[in-house]
């Protein structure tokens, strides 16, 4: 991710700084034809910054990059591009616009999707609650305690109402999915573990502790406090967006194996629940 | 079991609301700021309709030959496809591969086609040579800066996830009621078939153009 910062120095006139370096600099923002970009000034004369904004190089290192606005005497706008949603459009008055709000339906539901995606950690959570229940309503109600619990705390994390240091944060991921992996476990045993008797407030509680993790996408933008609670919708539609089509592609498979009778043999029975605990457990010692 | 959920009660619920009571910025998840090399991998052979085309045929093939051992490829053709990405690494272009890769196709539309009882080295042999040639194809498209176990992961992934749906699908398809399911398969058999011999035909015609 890569954040550049432009503030009006005058009107229509902006001085402009990497808030966030890229990771290297071939990543360049594009603006509006009338602007006249020559770093670190931006000159868009009696219009302003108005029109559509992308960046130049997007895809090679950095799949997500910010245009951060700072009005003169005006709330602070930002613009995220994305490789899924390669422009954004700035206007003057992004609260009357259509188009501006479909333009952040667009780029917020994209990345929603893409950090979900990306989260390996989460699908693998979810993964996890999937192997653990089987049985058809019981696993809509899991996810979507799941995602109850995640909206809430990615709410209250984003708002600044709660948050938790990074490190832990991480490691008490990393250990809700381990413990996934033991109740998995337990259950091939005969026990009946917590999860297999109450999986929905199992699900809501560490969706509440994932939800926290999601916040850092959103936190990092910078969004401005005005676009907040829709930019925050429309993450969370994208995160739901992806976590359903993995839900789906896991079940298709379990589907597709049964129908090849290419189910694990008995004794392999426990190998996923492991390598599930096992790689969330390597997560766990290296994020404390 | 209830001693234990008296006890997280007791000490969980006031450590969690403690260190939640002392916000600071929430950082986590494992979120790189790169586009991501494993979903370039899985998406990277649905983009060439070449290799999409003979996956497809494969496990339908496999379905013909029943779930005992169309179930194996769901097994050799990932890792093959595996080997293949990781041979690209270290050794060269075979010269052969644009021809084998067409005749792949259309060997595997024309065994579909027939509805062939193929023995299972056979068939294990067929999805053996396609994996390790497409995963030798898409090992290429890597470049400096690709994570190459990410790609060469997500080459894999979509491999085992395209056979196994497909040939999952295909079996439910055949074990369904009507005689002209089968026949609906090998007809499209037909078509892969035929689009393997044209574009063979045109890569003999005109080689230099390969």
């Amino acid at each position: 991710m890569a954040v550049i910062t432009l503030r009006e120095i005058a009107p229509g006139r902006y001085l402009g700084q990497w808030t966030m370096p890229p990771a290297d600099m071939t990543l360049q923002p594009i603006f509006p034809p009338h602007c006249t970009w020559e770093p670190p000034e931006l000159i868009c004369g009696e219009r302003g910054l108005v029109g559509r904004l992308s960046f130049m190089g997007l895809g090679k290192n950095q799949s997500v990059a910010t245009i951060r606005v700072v009005p003169h005497g005006g709330p602070m706008e930002a613009y995220t591009v994305s490789v899924a949603k390669p422009f954004a459009t700035a206007a003057r008055d992004p609260g009357t616009d259509l188009a501006v709000w479909l333009d952040l339906a667009e780029t917020y539901v994209n990345l929603g999707i893409d950090h979900i995606l990306r989260g390996i950690d989460h699908l693998l959570f979810v993964l996890g609650l999937i192997w653990l229940v089987r049985s058809g309503w019981m696993l809509v109600r899991t996810i979507t305690a799941f995602t109850i619990g995640h909206s809430l705390s990615l709410a209250a994390a984003t708002f600044g109402w709660v948050g938790i240091p990074e490190r832990p944060l991480n490691a008490t991921i990393a250990l809700s999915i381990v413990f996934v992996g033991v109740e998995i476990v337990k259950l091939q045993r005969g026990e009946v573990g917590l999860t297999a008797r109450y999986p929905w407030s199992v699900a809501f509680a560490f969706g509440l502790l994932h939800g926290l993790g999601f916040a850092t996408a959103l936190t990092a933008l910078g969004i401005p406090q005005a676009t907040l609670p829709i930019a925050l919708l429309f993450f969370n539609v994208g995160v739901e967006i992806g976590q359903l089509s993995f839900v789906m592609v896991v079940l298709a498979l379990i589907w597709a194996h049964r129908q090849a009778k290419a189910e694990l043999p008995r004794w392999g029975a426990a190998l996923p629940a492991y390598a599930i605990g096992g790689i969330a457990s390597f997560w766990f010692l290296i994020r404390i | 079991m209830k001693t234990a959920t008296r006890r997280v009660t007791t000490f969980g619920l006031p450590a969690i609301m403690m260190i939640a009571g002392m916000p600071t910025a929430a950082q986590a998840h494992l979120v790189d700021t790169r586009l991501g090399d494993f979903y370039g991998g899985a998406l990277h052979p649905l983009t060439d309709f070449e290799q999409i085309l003979p996956w497809v045929a494969l496990a339908a093939l496999a379905a013909f030959q029943g779930p005992q051992r169309a179930r194996w490829m769901i097994v050799v053709f990932p890792l093959a496809l595996l080997a293949g990405g990781a041979a690209s690494l270290a050794l060269p272009n075979p010269p052969f591969a644009p021809i084998l890769g067409i005749s792949l196709v259309a060997i595997t539309g024309l065994a579909l086609a027939a509805a062939v009882r193929l023995p299972l080295p056979v068939l294990l042999a067929i999805a053996a040579v396609m994996g390790l040639l497409h995963g030798y194809q898409n090992g290429e498209a890597m470049v400096a800066s690709t994570d190459q176990l990410l790609f060469l992961s997500g080459v894999t992934a979509i491999g085992y996830a395209v056979l196994t749906l497909v040939t999952g699908t295909a079996i439910a398809f055949l074990r369904g009621a009507g005689g002209w399911r089968p026949i609906a398969l090998r007809a499209g058999g037909s078509w892969v078939a035929a689009v393997g011999i044209m574009v063979l035909g045109l890569q003999l015609v005109t080689p230099a153009a390969s």
